[in-house]
C-alpha cells in the first residue's frame, strides 16, 4: 500500500516536473524554421528592415510575439504568422533567439 | 554640352549632399539620446504594465530602429511612453539616434545573451 503510494506520487512529480520544465530553446529551434528567411538562421537579420532576434531580452521577444498574435502590435507578416502560434510556442521561440550570439546588446 | 555636364554635374552634387544629409551621424545620436537613456541605458530595466524587459537597442538595424520611431511617431505603434517621445523627433533626429545605436559593440564590450534574467 505504502510502496504504491509512492509510485504514485513518484510519477505525479515526474509528470509535473516535464510540465513546469520551462521554455525549451530547442523546441524554439524547431518552430523557428519560418523566422529564418526574414530574421536569419540565428535571429542575426542580413536585411536591415527586420530586427535582429540574437541576443534580445526573452520577455520582450514574447511580449511583441504575444502582441502580434492579439492584434494589439499590427505588421502584416508577423500578425500571420503569430496567430498560429500556442503560449509555448512563443516562449520557445524567444528563449531561442535571446539564447544566439553576435546580435543586440546593451548600450547606453 | 558644357552646359548639359554642369547640369549633371550638379545634380549629383545635389544628390550627395542630400544622401548625406539623410543619413544619420552617430556623434549626434549620442547627444540626442538622453530621453533613451533612462529606460533603454539601463540593463535589464523593466516596462511596468505589461511586465517585460525593455527592448536591447545595442547593434539593431537602424532602418529598424527608423522605422520603429517612425511607427511610433504616427502611433501606428502602440507605445504612450514611445510615442510621446518620438512625436518629438525630427527625421534626422531618428536617423541620427539609429546611426548611434546600430553600431557594432567595441571589442570585449558584448553583452551576454539575453536567455537569463539579471
Amino acid at each position: 500500500m505504502n510502496r504504491s503510494l509512492a509510485l504514485v506520487l513518484s510519477g505525479a512529480l515526474v509528470l509535473s516536473l516535464a510540465a513546469c520544465s520551462g521554455p525549451s530553446p530547442e523546441l524554439g529551434k524547431e518552430k523557428s524554421v519560418v523566422c529564418q528567411s526574414c530574421h536569419g538562421v540565428d535571429g542575426n537579420s542580413t536585411d536591415p528592415q527586420f530586427p535582429r532576434l540574437a541576443g534580445q531580452y526573452e520577455d520582450y521577444l514574447a511580449r511583441a510575439l504575444t502582441d502580434y498574435r492579439s492584434g494589439q502590435r499590427r505588421n502584416p507578416i508577423m500578425s500571420g504568422f503569430a496567430a498560429g502560434l500556442s503560449d509555448a510556442d512563443i516562449a520557445n521561440l524567444a528563449a531561442y533567439f535571446a539564447r544566439q550570439k553576435n546580435g543586440v546588446y546593451d548600450k547606453w | 554640352m558644357q552646359t548639359l555636364l554642369r547640369s549633371i554635374a550638379l545634380v549629383l552634387a545635389l544628390g550627395y549632399v542630400a544622401t548625406a544629409h539623410s543619413a544619420g551621424d552617430p556623434a549626434a545620436g549620442a547627444r540626442k539620446n538622453g530621453m533613451c537613456q533612462g529606460c533603454h541605458g539601463i540593463p535589464g530595466y523593466r516596462h511596468v504594465y505589461p511586465d517585460y524587459r525593455v527592448p536591447r537597442l545595442g547593434g539593431q538595424h537602424a532602418q529598424y530602429i527608423v522605422n520603429a520611431l517612425q511607427e511610433y511617431k504616427s502611433k501606428a505603434r502602440s507605445n504612450t511612453t514611445m510615442q510621446a517621445i518620438a512625436a518629438d523627433l525630427s527625421d534626422q533626429d531618428m536617423q541620427d539616434l539609429a546611426a548611434y545605436y546600430s553600431a557594432k559593440p567595441a571589442k570585449a564590450a558584448v553583452a551576454p545573451a539575453g536567455g537569463t534574467k539579471p
